[in-house]
């Protein structure tokens, strides 16, 4: 009998594993159809893009690094011309490369605290929706007072304890306050797992809470976790671009926060738009394409929101 | 009654959160680099001055002992001497509270109001020009980046155009003015307002559309309404007294949810409008390395966010029974 | 809304005449009006045209001329003793100004070792007054300090503050019970008086009828004032300030100007610039206590390697000058152009090869050296210090780039130049007071870029800033710099009562600085100031700028027409 159970068990394609690739496909002809998530996707292209560029622009011409290379025949800030598609900034530094610069900031700044969070927040909500009862509502509570929290002026507290924070710490920083979100979906998934029978199964026969959850939960979780979660990037990238805006930012890198900082402070809000505008459209729109693509994936996971075109 | 326990119920939470929070910063401020004491005094006043103040925050006891003080001194008032102003920081935090909460509280309503109002226009002209334009504009305006946006205003408007002043909240000439009446002070510190809280309402009622329209469809689904339309009531009656109150409730729920996030807003606002409240007072003394006020805005935030999560948290139990336990 | 714009628009004009009064803009709230605390600019530039001192500088020549003194004091080389006899002046009380106010407020600063001014009142002896207008001053020993720094000190008003001494020196801390102490309402010589002070908004002042200036001339002079009310508006950011004067909302920003906004303000017919000299010096410090910046050739070869050119043309947009000495070039009677002059009008080329061979002098190598085997220019690898190991990573630290963008990214361009060399140099800027901390208080840095915004005329700081004595915690001497033959030049350059000798002294002082390096000067800006033209005339151009007494005194409402 325990060799039958330890056999199904064993087998690599499990009922879970073939419903799994079933939803997949379901899920991307949804996608493919929904007008903010084609939307979505083109405008992340065109930042990706900016993002891969950006290292082009030193190699054809130190002037053109965005932090230290200066047009050796201009020396404060002028308007978009040949040599410098957006202008110089007020020391002579080529506006457009720190915009491809920016863009590339932005991507790591994002990716990198969508998935310390993401990981933070699925062994969290594993854990609590896997245990249940007492530790379960610890920790959902710590959750709950986690995302009370305003991230932004953590931050900002924080860097006035321990000093100026490099871009890494600001990352993590967000992420640590990012992460209840995560959790909470994760938990609920997990809860619903619980209920399944190849759980049930595998405990039978004799797989630890440990095996169970990293070899049988995770991979039902994960997927969905890492799709949903990669489009809430937004307010990562949102909270690294207020923090270099304030001054708080990491002064080594050039974000596109840390643009509209520089334009401030240096006198030249008003006077150079070529400078001004383009940081913030950038930061508006690359946090527009990732709320399309969430909303998209909204539609995905909820039935309820697909329009006619979604439905098979 | 229920409704009593639940506030209570609440009520504790928020207090063992609070405590949470300022054990925390406690813990943090002893654990940071550098020497605890000289972040608290200011280490340009003279010595003198400073051993008092030691003594009155603590700072030369045992950690245990100075937890007590620390918790102690919160509950009195006692947030030390900001460097920068050379006065007590109760002084000035209880000056910039009432400035914070004016624009916060106003800038929630005014944007909830508004975008619970054409969530339901959109809503009910779903898929039509007017609904698409409404979406497609709230999602537009909810992205934008809100410093970059402040900026542009204050450009536009206070100074191309010249309708608004262009910082603080009060006019000299007003205030200086010995005929000035209080009718006239109050229309000038509104005149001051407008512009932030235009500029927070332009950032915030995007998403408080987008709910209330999603909501909205959902709730037009129920049969209570598919009930409302047989007994023969006016599409209008239908929409506007069975419909929207019951599609508002996710909208309030999302002002909970997205506190922490306004709150941030609001000090972004207060900075660069130079709206003297509490937000810009945390971003001006972290610039400045006032570590006492900074400390001290911090936490009085923390205790405005924790307060208006209970008042969302009473006023959806209030107006929806079901989740009352 | 629309409606009530209108209300408003009235009721503005319906208050005071704008021709009256003069609106300023000023950066922060001042600190205090308690003039023993006011360290901060914006509570000093407030309390300079309330409280007055016995002499001050004439804008054009710089020269101490009689303020509240009626003429130079008297000297009596047997007894160290000056006499200095008081002009009739009133208090903005009303009551007059005598001998016992100026003993009064010495006995002050003595008593409680007021900071910042005991220094230059320690060597007074003694006070004596021997009538009510004449004080006279027994000094220890010669200094050269006392007419130029301790007789412009100002004056406080017995009456107002005797209470408050009184009551202090009962408490157990009786400098700080002195120096907490609110001040509402400050009792002054000056020419405007407080009428209020509307925190986080804006201060009030007024015309004073008492002030013992009005319609005198003073040095041709003819001294109002003749404006009836200041106020100054307190903004939060200077691009809001900016635009409040070419909206007309404030007639003068009392506040320097980034050069962004130059081109801007010349185009606007409105508005008129000042562009004022500084007396200030702007720096690359290093440490002397510890490696790497102890050994000298290793500074001497950082000095060479930094463009000023570039920090004044780019950095500043031309406003300012390269600083050649630690004394700067307006203050021509001390200011020696013979010093060394490092990297000066050379190109990167030659800067670098400059360097180049000092360090390879010192025997300092390179795992791949910035020249190669054929002579030319290569991007410098890992350098080495003469025992061989691989040189550590080393901090510039500088104030953060919304404190001053300029000190900021100067720390920014350094490290470039430095890491060109193959040198492991990181920028750091960081909080203003941190700053402060880590540098004058605990001495814990490698280098780092800082400024004097107002040095004062007096090359007294010469001493202060290298003088060994000064190298202790919170000491002047920042660096650590410690030469007994500086010590004793400067020294004697204090006890010169001679100007002449005074000034050979201080000259050579200068060369000394300049070859061992423990500052490197970088640059003096030029002070950008505006005010609206349509407004206000009779602004007096001095050095620091057009917001000095004689402005305040001179100005008056704009009579010209169309």
């Amino acid at each position: 009998m325990s060799e039958a159970i330890a056999k199904i068990s064993t087998r690599k394609k499990t009922p879970a594993t073939s419903y799994r690739t079933e939803r997949l496909k379901e899920n991307w002809h949804v996608f493919r159809e929904s007008l903010l998530g084609k939307l979505g996707l083109i405008l992340l292209s065109i930042f990706a893009l900016m993002a891969l560029c950006s290292f082009i622009p030193p190699l054809i011409d130190p002037m053109y690094n965005p932090m230290s290379g200066v047009d050796p025949l201009v020396s404060h800030s002028v308007g978009p011309s040949f040599r410098h598609w957006l202008g110089t900034d007020f020391i002579g530094r080529d506006i457009f490369s720190q915009l491809l610069g920016g863009a590339r900031i932005a991507f790591m700044v994002g990716i990198s605290a969508a998935f310390m969070s993401i990981f933070i927040g699925t062994i969290i909500g594993m854990v609590a929706g896997y245990a249940g009862k007492t530790v379960d509502s610890l920790l959902m509570r710590f959750a709950d007072m986690i995302m009370v929290m305003p991230t932004l002026l953590v931050v900002l507290i924080l860097s006035s304890l321990f000093g100026q924070l490099n871009i890494w710490t600001i990352v993590l920083l967000i992420a640590l306050f990012r992460w209840p979100g995560v959790s909470r979906v994760i938990r609920a998934q997990t809860l619903s797992l619980k209920q399944r029978p190849f759980i049930d199964a595998a405990r039978v026969a004799g797989a630890s809470h440990f095996r169970i959850i990293f070899k049988h939960i995770t991979p039902n979780v994960l997927p969905l976790a890492l799709l949903y979660m990669t489009f809430r990037v937004t307010s990562a990238i949102i909270i690294e671009a207020a923090l270099a805006f304030l001054g708080f930012g990491d002064p080594g890198t050039v974000s596109w926060g840390m643009m509209l900082q520089w334009v401030w402070k240096t006198g030249n809000m008003f006077q150079a738009p070529y400078w001004l505008l383009p940081p913030g459209i950038c930061i508006s729109l690359i946090t527009l394409s990732f709320y399309m693509l969430g909303r998209a994936m909204d539609e995905v996971l909820d039935p309820r929101l697909r329009s006619v075109k979604q439905m098979r | 009654m229920e409704m009593k326990k639940f506030i209570l119920k609440r009520g504790i939470e928020i207090v063992i959160i609070f405590f949470v929070i300022l054990t925390t910063l406690f813990l943090l401020f002893h654990m940071a680099p550098g020497d605890p004491i000289s972040r608290m005094i200011d280490p340009t006043m003279n010595p003198e001055d400073a051993q008092q103040l030691i003594s009155e925050l603590g700072l030369d006891q045992p950690v245990w002992t100075q937890y007590l003080y620390y918790l102690k001194n919160f509950f009195t008032g006692h947030f030390g001497v900001s460097f920068h102003y050379g006065r007590p920081v109760l002084e000035i935090i209880g000056k910039r509270l009432p400035n914070t909460i004016i624009l916060f509280t106003s800038s929630i309503i005014l944007s909830a109001l508004v975008g619970i109002f054409m969530g339901k226009i959109a809503a009910w002209h779903k898929g039509k020009k007017t609904d698409t334009f409404m979406t497609v504009g709230a999602l537009v305006l909810h992205t934008l980046f809100l410093p970059w946006l402040a900026l542009i205003f204050i450009w536009v408007f206070a100074y191309k155009v010249g309708w608004f002043p262009l910082t603080g909240i009060i006019s000299a000439e007003v205030w200086t003015n010995p005929n000035a009446g209080f009718l006239l002070k109050t229309l000038d510190v509104l005149h001051h307002m407008a512009l932030p809280l235009f500029t927070l309402f332009v950032i915030h009622f995007g998403s408080y559309l987008l709910i209330m329209r999603s909501s909205m469809l959902e709730t037009l689904r129920e049969d209570y309404i598919l009930t409302a339309r047989a007994k023969g009531l006016e599409e209008k009656t239908v929409r506007n007294h069975h419909a929207a109150p019951n599609a508002a409730l996710p909208v309030i729920t999302s002002i909970g949810l997205s506190l922490a996030f306004s709150i941030s807003g609001g000090a972004i606002t207060e900075t660069v409008f130079t709206w003297p409240g509490i937000g810009r007072e945390l971003v001006f003394s972290v610039s400045n390395s006032d570590y006492p006020l900074a400390q001290a805005s911090f936490l009085l935030i923390a205790l405005i966010v924790l307060l208006s999560n209970l008042v969302v948290d009473v006023l959806y139990a209030y107006v929806d029974p079901r989740i009352r336990y | 809304m629309a409606m009530l714009l209108p209300l408003l628009f009235f009721a503005s004009c319906g208050s005071r005449t704008a021709a009256d009064t003069l609106r300023i803009g000023i950066a922060e709230e001042p600190r205090t009006l308690n003039i023993w605390l006011a360290s901060d600019a914006n509570s000093r530039k407030i309390l300079s045209q309330i409280y007055q001192a016995l002499y001050t500088r004439d804008p054009e020549t710089l020269e101490m001329i009689p303020w509240l003194a009626e003429k130079s004091p008297k000297y009596e080389p047997d007894n160290l003793a000056y006499t200095v006899k008081l002009r009739p002046a009133k208090w903005s009380d009303g009551t007059e100004v005598t001998s016992e106010d100026v003993a009064f407020t010495a006995y002050v600063i003595k008593k409680f070792n007021v900071p910042r001014l005991i220094s230059t009142w320690r060597f007074v002896k003694k006070i004596e007054t021997p009538d009510l207008y004449t004080v006279k001053f027994y000094l220890k020993k010669p200094n050269a300090v006392f007419l130029t720094r301790t007789l412009t000190a100002p004056i406080v008003q017995k009456r107002q503050w005797e209470g408050i001494v009184k009551r202090a020196l009962e408490r157990k801390k009786p400098l700080a019970t002195l120096l907490n102490e609110k001040i509402e309402r400050p009792i002054g010589t000056g020419p405007y008086v407080l009428e209020e002070w509307r925190q986080g908004a804006y201060l009030h002042l007024r015309k004073n009828r008492f002030f013992f200036g009005k319609g005198r001339i003073v040095n041709g002079r003819v001294l109002g004032p003749f404006v009836e009310h200041i106020i100054l508006k307190i903004f939060g950011t200077s691009d809001v300030a900016v635009l409040a004067l070419k909206k007309g909302s404030i007639d003068f920003l009392w506040w320097g100007i980034q050069p962004g906004y130059i081109d801007d303000l010349l185009k606007d017919k409105n508005i008129r610039v000042f562009f004022s000299k500084k007396s200030a010096l702007y720096f690359m410090g290093f440490n002397l206590r510890k490696p790497p910046f102890k050994d000298r050739a290793l500074r001497r070869a950082v000095a060479m390697l930094i463009d000023r050119q570039f920090i004044v043309t780019r950095i500043l947009q031309g406003y300012g000058s390269r600083m050649l000495s630690v004394v700067p070039e307006g203050n021509r009677f001390y200011y020696n152009s013979q010093v060394p002059r490092y990297g000066f009008g050379m190109t990167r080329d030659e800067r670098i090869r400059a360097a180049y061979a000092i360090l390879s002098r010192a025997g300092y190598t390179w795992d791949v050296p910035p020249i190669d085997a054929k002579g030319g220019l290569v991007a410098a690898k890992g350098m080495r210090l003469p025992d061989g190991r691989p040189m550590e990573d080393f901090t510039i630290l500088t104030p953060p780039s919304d404190y001053d963008p300029h000190r900021a990214i100067a720390g920014i361009m350094i490290q470039e130049w430095l890491r060109d060399m193959g040198m492991p140099a990181f920028a750091k800027p960081m909080p203003f007071g941190a700053l402060l901390q880590k540098v004058k208080a605990k001495h814990d840095f490698d280098a780092f870029v800082l400024g004097y915004g107002k040095l004062s005329l007096d090359p007294d700081y010469l001493r202060s800033f290298f003088h060994s004595s000064g190298d202790k915690p919170r000491g002047w001497n920042m660096s650590g710099y410690r030469n007994p033959v500086y010590d004793k030049l400067a020294d004697a350059s204090r006890a010169a009562m001679d100007p002449e000798i005074r000034r050979k002294l201080i000259k050579q002082m200068q060369e000394i600085v300049l070859k061992d390096v423990p500052y490197f000067p970088l640059y003096n800006p030029t002070l950008i100031e505006a005010v609206r033209k349509d407004r206000f005339e009779g602004w007096v151009e001095m050095l620091e700028g057009i917001g000095n007494i004689w402005s305040f005194c001179e100005l008056k409402a704009f009579a010209g027409g169309e």
